[in-house]
């Protein structure tokens, strides 16, 4: 359940997260999308799957009742031979820029903090860009423009740009609580950022 | 900075040397030493501490540090590293001022037994120590030299303004062989190795109040305390430009990363990090590392538009597209600029940017197109291209791009690709202190950073 310990851990230091609930059956994974209101998203919770998409254990934009019961026997075919300690059912997020906010401690520099393009495909890019801890405003401002997709965030094609002053508080808060809860290492993502804010959509993180 | 630290300054500037390991065998480190400070001009006095000897290359020898009558300032030590400790202690009861420790087999071997009597010691006589595993120092201006390498194999640099501090012997020694090679002067070469007294961030604290420094090089293989490194390129850099340049960047991935952070951001990206927080230029190779270094002599431009003379068209192509490249800009000319410049070029010539000259250009051509541009409100700095090998240029070119370079209202760049003949003009150069560059695209990058370095010093500046 390390998951849900995360999510309550970033909770307790002001994080705010999308609504989300822990379902052990399908009944009770309806129950809470109702209380929740689609659309939503469902996740596998398992210590012993560590990515999620690679046994089908996502479903997202679900929007009604006939949809989320087809989705949950989805997942469980997916985690057929892994424990599954429950679903996560948690608000959809809003659409935008999927970011990256990693940490990390390092042994000579102690707490960093990574700003990048996020998504499954972090590695393949590898469009970050970090700072030492602890930052600035105008920190995150500059590590905004040294990402190449950049432009992405300022509103690329008819888009809007992204609230720039709810990054710039989220990167600034994630310092603080490394440095407050002494974490390892640490990834929310995605972050999904449009005009109005974001959403912490995934974290893991190591303490 | 604390009183040890104040001391270093006796390594530099000492009024006597001692070697301890002194000697006169051929192709022994001690002997070297001795040579060094002998052949090298030394002023101060030279004594070797040997008990197998009382004279070495003429200088007294005498068994112990502590049995040499009058005051000693600074100990070389190349002796092993199980005799330092000991040494060490006497040059403390003696009032030595300050010790370069060459030995190796300290931390590197697991001996942190070694390295923490040394510490022990330094500390109860507050004696500043350099090392050990390391090749001291070198000071131009007053010949003190503990590079262990003869200086036949290896060039010493003349007297600049140019500190180089580094972890590693081996690049460390490099760089000041291609310094001197390249004409280039330095204020101080200081390499410390294992750091174990003091280490990178002692360096810079001590100097950013070195007269004689005012651009750092720093390079850079593992630290203890990135923190205080953060600190203190923090604190120098705005006053004298650090470039600095990482070894060890892709050292094997963290054991077990869980995370994509983990996965992606290793400990290089903390360095990068810090270079970038600290708005420290970071150099990727030695290359690189002389290619910034030496334009940090010319003034900070006021902004990134560039303008671009040559004698010939093709190289101020690629010069222009390295400026393009870089995201600088090709400067616009007031037209005061353009009328002044139309006068200068023959009859078939065109008024642009890059301004060729065209191959008919003589020395004078390039003396009045200069002096236009210096002129220019909308021209931040000057990529001087310069084909030596027309048949009308000649070596007075090399007084012009000195005036050039030492106007001093924008900075300067020159760039001249070719071979030998060419790299004569290259070397005369630099020698004046003119940065020369065998490729317009690293011309250009350096005057990147210095504008990077600019604009950002000017914004400080601005913020207050």
């Amino acid at each position: 359940m390390a998951m849900l310990e995360d999510f309550r851990l970033l909770e307790k230091n002001g994080f705010r997260l999308l609504p989300y609930k822990l379902a052990t059956d399908e009944d009770g994974a309806v129950a809470a999308a109702v209380k929740i209101g689609y659309p939503v998203a469902l996740k596998v919770v398992s210590e012993e799957i560590s990515h999620k998409t690679e046994v089908n254990g996502v479903k997202i934009r679900i929007r009604d009742e006939a949809g989320l019961r087809l989705a949950y026997k989805e997942i469980m075919d997916g985690a057929k031979g892994h424990k599954v300690d429950g679903i996560l059912v948690q608000k959809m997020a809003r659409k935008g820029i999927e970011l990256i906010i990693g940490g990390r401690k390092d042994p000579q520099f102690g707490h960093m903090v990574v700003l990048g393009l996020g998504g499954v495909y972090v590695e393949i890019f590898r469009d970050i860009t970090a700072r030492i801890c602890p930052v600035v405003e105008q920190d995150v401002e500059e590590m905004i423009l040294e990402l190449k997709t950049h432009p992405l965030l300022e509103g690329a094609r008819g888009a809007k740009p992204i609230d720039r002053a709810a990054l710039k508080r989220m990167v600034l808060g994630i310092c603080k609580f490394m440095a407050k809860e002494d974490i390892k290492e640490l990834d929310l993502n995605p972050v999904i950022f449009d005009e109005n804010g974001g959403d912490i959509v995934d974290v893991r993180f190591t303490r | 900075m604390n009183e040890r630290l104040r001391k270093l300054i006796y390594l530099f500037r000492p009024r006597s040397v001692a070697i301890v390991g002194g000697s006169s065998m051929p192709n022994k480190i001690g002997t070297v030493l001795m040579k060094n400070l002998i052949e090298g001009r030394f002023m101060g006095d030279v004594y070797a501490v040997n008990p197998k000897y009382t004279a070495v290359l003429g200088k007294p020898c005498y068994p112990k540090v502590s049995d040499i009558p009058k005051p000693v300032d600074c100990v070389i030590i190349a002796t092993p590293a199980e005799t330092v400790p000991g040494i060490l202690e006497d040059c403390g009861s003696k009032g030595v001022k300050g010790v370069i420790v060459l030995s190796g087999g300290f931390e590197e071997v697991g001996r942190n037994d070694l390295a923490d009597r040394m510490k022990a010691i330094s500390e109860k006589y507050n004696i500043p120590v350099i090392g050990p595993n390391c090749l001291g120092v070198f000071d131009p201006y007053t010949r003190v030299d503990s590079i262990f390498l003869p200086a036949f194999k290896l060039e010493r640099p003349g007297p600049g303004n140019i500190a180089f501090v580094t972890q590693s012997g081996a690049v460390g020694s490099t760089v000041v062989d291609l310094a001197a090679h390249y004409g280039m002067g330095i204020s101080k070469f200081i390499s410390y190795g294992n750091g174990t007294v003091l280490n990178e961030c002692d360096m810079l604290e001590f100097l950013e109040k070195d007269k004689e420094t005012e651009i750092i090089i720093l390079y850079l293989e593992g630290v203890k305390d990135g923190r205080r490194l953060l600190e203190w390129m923090k604190k120098v850099n705005p006053k004298k430009p650090i470039v600095a340049m990482k070894a060890g960047k892709y050292g094997k991935a963290m054991a077990a990363a869980r995370s994509h952070t983990g996965n992606i951001a290793g400990n290089y990206m903390a360095y990068k990090a810090a270079f970038r927080q600290a708005k420290v230029t970071e150099a990727n190779d030695l290359q690189e590392l002389f290619d910034f270094v030496k334009i940090f002599n010319q003034p900070l431009p006021k902004g990134n538009r560039v303008a671009v003379i040559t004698n010939g068209g093709g190289m101020g192509v690629l010069t222009a597209d390295a400026i393009n490249s870089e995201g600088m800009e090709i400067a616009d000319y007031s037209e005061e600029t353009k009328v002044a410049l139309k006068k200068i070029l023959p009859s078939y010539g065109n008024v642009g940017n890059p301004l060729d000259l065209v191959a008919d250009a003589g020395v004078e051509a390039y003396d009045k197109a200069i002096e236009v541009l210096m002129a220019d409100e909308g021209v931040d700095s000057l990529a001087i291209v310069l084909l030596t090998q027309t048949p009308p240029m000649d070596e007075r070119i090399i007084g012009v791009l000195t005036r050039a370079s030492d106007d001093r209202r924008k900075a300067v760049v020159t760039i001249s690709v070719g071979g030998a003949y060419t790299e004569a003009y290259q070397r005369a150069l630099e020698s004046k202190g003119v940065p020369s560059y065998n490729s317009p695209l690293a011309a250009v990058k350096a005057m990147h950073m210095l504008t990077n370095y600019a604009a950002w010093k000017g914004k400080m500046k601005k913020e207050g």
